[in-house]
């Protein structure tokens, strides 16, 4: 499912880092707009019509003790449904754009000509464990190519977990006996940008015991090729492991690159 | 006067059941709870200084923000609304004390024994540190084992239970004890907003009371609901929601009823299309049982489902935007006035519109997906929760005049207002800004320590700002100048039409709004007769239909003075807190050991402290109920009164019935989790545990018995003892004739198949945990019916309910919704 909103776009994909500031730009102005408003209006209204003392009884239909209450209606009430009428539009508008870009987010971008990798992440108190589809597991950290988009169905061992890197704007739950998803995706400029290898902080963001704080992990995004001779020498031995949990049967839409 | 000791008498405060003394009660208990979780934030703001250094381990962190959480909602915020509502609501509408004087005491000393057992957790090996929205499967012992978790779950519990008493007499009192003439839509703004408030209640916390029993039956009993892989976290998650979205609601609409009230009263004007306001109350209401995945956005739900509650929680949004630009304009054209209760009403406004905008982000899922597990969650929550809640500190100046006859310290009040102010937007805006912090997380990112520092400075200005209103109200009280019964210019309701403080029956003569305002009537007496209206052709009128001026002419004691004071909801507390007490520890103190055979079980003990608490507990259960159904406490209901929408329903069955809505709730809860799981599990991979005749038997048994009760009520309506007595009786046998099957069943379970609460010989635990969990509560409720009907049939024996039958009608009301709720369980564990 594609929406018009990705066509204009023209670029092959965007990381969901980049859908998110998008939205939460467009949300933060029209926020900002849109409070400043209604606070500078109200503020405004408040001073001007504070009880000096110097206003005339005349036409002032002051309420009293024991009178069945009753509203105000007239022009006020009109006034009422139109900035209600508006403010729907505004929000209505904004999460309809929103939706939108939750679609592509949702499903990802369509999966690149070298393949999509998958991984099954699975949270642990205090870590989380990477297996690929070799059935390699990693600790620690999850390696991965540049210029690919990955994969992770994430699930957790034992208690609640959320699997999430703040810079990479991605976010997942890891629930015991279940199993969601998410994608990312870094490209090869980034990982040159940062000097040939690119490294996002992993943290976990449910509370899941004591050692909730330093359930911290990262991923670290290799060129293809260094990705590569990477997994190839993770083929046979589980060494980084410590000890290689079988988490399951990875789902795995062979990597192209990987196979040869 | 009816045996109510003075104010100044210690005694009074224990044994009053005058809806203005809960009130205070409640006010003065919630504060000191506010300290309470206060000192809680305090420390994570300290844990939060600096991101390496501690000064808690991380489990004390954990227990802090658990704690935190659970009391600021559950302890401070709705407690603080309620003492508002119980003082204000029934004088409001024009009552005389709320509909269930002695269930209101209850409901008090339920919250504070609550509050009391959560205090104790933290001496029991720790308190719960699971959060406050307890996770699964963080909250079952294997990760949480101290037994001050249990206490706590149990704490919650026991509050819970408190407050759905409080929420069916609050429904009662609104719906049955309105002064003449004031129809439903001409209430008050507070009054509405607190109806709005027990109508959500009544659903909401009966979600949390099933969730809270079923998380309490894995803690003490051993089940394992929230530990089952089969969906075991995600059930947890669906049912703390729907009961924890309406939540925000609830803690918010009282505070908006104050913000409702105070733009009213100190600008002048009345509120701009009131009408409105009202169905947006009303929607937000119902709709708040409509968007509680939105909380569960991450979880594997599907884009169906989230797509679904994007639109209901953006469309929760639109009313809301309705009834803040009614306040907005409520004050245009105003003589306002800047006293403290407004600056604090106006104040609320301001952060709600922020709480509110930064509301519109999470609705979008993208943004949600991000916002997750961070700082602006918890920023945004505090905004709209606790900035509701900066109306209810306008609503305690507001009615200090009216609760203590002395005016406050205005100087002292606006200076609270703006370090108040300065203070919460310096601990909550900073937390915006370092929005990227993960939540209950003290390792972060040193890049926004700066946000934190400032936050936590800003915690401490907001903390030391409440010693200004302490200092305030202390000073005021004792010197304060009388304010008079009506110290404001504009003020419209019915409290302030009468002294400062109000009498204690609050009216000298009946209120009524017939004639279009307040009038205080005085009714025609007839010599040791009830009051009577007399209508214009000299007729006695009756304004409720037939049940109603049937009470009137049956009631036994209606020559008698209303009662204020019973030493029972006190005891009865006190019983139901050390029950509870003794259960938290009873999973680490009795261990059993099955053997072949019953008898052939070992139960050993390691600590006789917590089954002593137990037993003495439910002996303290028996022997209260029993003295609280024999006592002669007499609370009439109003005799006239706008009823709408349950004009022909007597109080009583009013609050039965209401009951009954919260108990299907329960019920449902725990049926639903029961096909949830079953569903997760593969709903054809299970076999009934059980042989489907005994449940077949029971069933027959169950139907026959209510066929009983009816025969009861005829019998009684015919005056027959007899009758009554033969007709109790049967109900009786066949009721303990279930309970034997039942038993049976059980003990053939256990022992000859292995089927115990925690182990299935024949398929998952889990399935045994259901089976036994729920029937267990449906036994439970026939023990319950069935305590009463011994009650009761002694009191037939001894010559009792011939004149007055409804004791007998409310309770084959009771057994009848316990024998319906069977035939939903029986096809669900023995046929299918």
């Amino acid at each position: 499912m594609i929406n018009p909103v990705i066509l204009q776009q023209g670029s092959d994909w965007r990381a969901q880092a980049e859908v998110f500031d998008e939205i939460f730009f467009v949300f933060l102005a029209l926020g900002t707009l849109v409070g400043t408003i209604v606070v500078s209006y109200t503020l405004w209204n408040v001073y001007k019509y504070r009880d000096d003392g110097n206003r005339s009884d005349e036409k002032f239909d002051a309420p009293t003790v024991g009178e069945l209450p009753t509203g105000q209606g007239g022009p006020k009430a009109k006034k009422l449904f139109l900035s209600f009428g508006l403010s729907a539009i505004v929000v209505i508008s904004l999460v309809v754009y929103a939706y939108g870009l939750l679609l592509y987010v949702e499903d990802g971008p369509s999966v690149q000509e070298e393949g999509d990798i998958q991984i099954m992440v699975e949270g642990y108190q205090y870590g989380w464990a990477y297996e690929y589809p070799n059935g390699h597991t990693e600790r620690g950290e999850l390696v991965v190519p540049a210029d690919q988009r990955v994969d992770l169905n994430i699930t957790s061992r034992d208690v609640w977990h959320n699997f999430g890197s703040s810079d990479l704007r991605i976010k997942s739950d890891a629930i015991p006996g279940d199993y969601s998803e998410t994608w990312f995706a870094v490209s090869s400029e980034d990982v040159e940008a940062q000097g040939g290898e690119a490294t996002y902080a992993v943290q976990c963001f449910e509370l899941c015991g004591p050692g909730h704080s330093q359930m911290k992990s990262q991923i670290t995004v290799l060129p293809q090729d260094e990705w590569e001779e990477w997994y190839a020498g993770t083929g046979n031995s589980s060494a980084s492991a410590g000890n290689s949990s079988n988490i399951g049967a990875a789902g795995v839409a062979a990597p192209g690159g990987v196979s040869a | 006067m009816s045996g109510l000791p003075p104010t100044t008498s210690v005694k009074r405060w224990f044994v009053t059941t005058n809806h203005k003394d809960v009130g205070i009660l409640y006010t003065i208990t919630a504060l000191f709870f506010l300290l309470f979780g206060g000192v809680m934030a305090l420390l994570i703001r300290l844990q939060l200084w600096d991101p390496t250094s501690q000064i808690l381990s991380g489990l004390a962190y954990n227990e802090a923000v658990t704690a935190h959480g659970l009391i600021m909602v559950f302890w401070f915020l709705s407690p603080f609304a309620f003492g508002f509502a119980n003082y204000f609501v029934p004088l409001q509408i024009g009552a005389d004390d709320l509909a269930f004087p002695r269930l209101n005491a209850l409901s008090y000393w339920l919250y504070l024994g609550s509050g009391v057992l959560l205090a104790i957790s933290f001496f029991q090996g720790g308190t719960l540190s699971a959060g406050w929205t307890i996770y699964a499967p963080l909250n079952v012992p294997m990760y949480t084992p101290s037994i001050g978790s249990t206490g706590a779950v149990l704490a919650l519990a026991m509050f819970v239970t408190g407050t759905t008493a409080s929420t069916v007499n609050f429904l009662t009192s609104i719906h049955h004890s309105r002064a003449e003439g004031m129809g439903i839509m001409d209430m008050p703004m507070f009054t509405w907003s607190m109806l709005a408030t027990v109508w959500m209640m009544l659903f909401a916390f009966a979600a949390l009371l099933a969730v809270g029993l079923l998380l309490a039956a894995d803690r003490v009993l051993g089940s394992v609901y929230f530990s089952a892989t089969e969906g075991g976290s995600l059930l947890w998650g669906h049912l703390f929601w729907f009961f924890g979205h309406p939540e925000v609601y609830i803690v918010f609409f009282p505070a908006l009823g104050v913000m409702l009230e105070l733009f009213q009263t100190f600008s002048g004007r009345r509120l701009v299309g009131r009408k409105w306001v009202i169905i947006s109350i009303c929607l937000i209401a119902v709709q708040s049982f409509l968007v509680w995945m939105h909380h569960m956005f991450l979880t594997t739900i599907n884009l169906e489902i989230k797509t679904l509650m994007m639109a209901t929680t953006i469309g929760i949004s639109l009313p809301f935007d309705l009834v803040v630009f009614a306040l907005i304009y409520t004050l245009i054209k105003g003589r306002i006035q800047f006293t403290t209760p407004f600056l604090f009403a106006f104040g609320a406004l301001l952060l709600f519109i922020l709480g509110g905008i930064t509301g519109v982000f999470l609705g979008a899922i993208v943004l949600d997906y991000e916002f997750r597990g961070t700082y602006w969650v918890v920023a945004h929550f505090h905004y709209v929760m606790f900035g509701g809640a900066t109306a209810l500190f306008g609503g305690a100046y507001y009615w200090f005049p009216k609760i203590t006859g002395k005016m406050y310290d205005e100087f002292l009040g606006k200076l609270h207002f703006v370090v108040f102010f300065l203070g919460f937007n310096a601990v909550y805006f900073s937390m915006f800004l370092g929005w990227e912090t993960p939540r209950r997380v003290f390792e972060y990112n040193p890049e926004f320590q700066i946000y934190h520092q400032f936050g936590t400075i800003g915690a401490f200005v907001l903390g030391l700002s409440f010693f200004i209103m302490f200092y305030n109200f202390a000073k005021s009280y004792v010197s304060g100048e009388p304010a008079g019964d009506n110290p404001w210019d504009y003020s419209r309701t019915a409290e302030w039409a009468v002294s400062s403080p109000p009498p204690l029956e609050n009216w000298s003569n009946r209120p009524s709004y017939a004639s279009g305002k307040l009038e205080f009537v005085k009714d025609f007496v007839p010599d040791g007769g009830p009051a009577m209206k007399t209508d214009d052709d000299g007729d006695v009128a009756t304004d409720g239909g037939d049940s109603h001026s049937a009470h009137i002419s049956k009631y036994p004691y209606w020559d008698e003075h209303p009662s204020h004071a019973s030493i029972w909801p006190f005891a009865l507390a006190v019983s139901l807190g050390v029950t509870l007490f003794g259960f938290s520890g009873f999973a680490e103190a009795v261990t059993v050991v099955l053997g072949e055979t019953a008898m052939q079980s070992d139960i050993n003990i390691s600590n006789a402290l917590y089954p002593i608490a137990i037993v003495a507990g439910i002996v303290g259960l028996l022997y209260t109920g029993v003295k609280w159904g024999l006592e002669d406490f007499y609370a009439p209901p109003s005799e006239f009164a706008e009823r709408w929408p349950f004009n022909g329903v007597e109080k009583v069955k009013l609050g039965m019935w209401f009951f009954l809505a919260s108990d299907v709730i329960v019920f449902g809860a725990f049926i639903s989790a029961a096909v949830f799981i079953r569903y997760n599990a593969g709903w054809m991979t299970w076999e009934p545990l059980t042989e489907s005749l005994p449940g077949l038997i029971n069933t027959f048994v169950l139907i026959t018995s209510s066929f009983t009760v009816i025969l009861a009520l005829v019998a009684a309506r015919r005056k027959s003892r007899q009758g009554l007595l033969a007709t109790l009786g049967t109900t009786i046998l066949l009721g303990f004739t279930f309970m034997t099957i039942k038993l049976w069943e059980w003990n053939h379970e256990i022992f000859d198949r292995g089927v115990t609460i925690a182990a299935n010989a024949h398929g998952d635990p889990i399935q045994a945990s259901i089976y036994y969990v729920t029937t267990g509560l449906h036994g439970i409720h026939v023990l319950l019916g069935l305590v009463i009907a011994i009650f009761l049939f002694v009191r037939v024996y001894q010559g009792h309910y011939l004149d007055d039958e409804r004791p007998i009608e409310y309770f084959g009301l009771y057994w009848h919704f316990v024998d319906i709720v069977w035939v939903f369980i029986f096809p669900l564990f023995y046929l299918f």
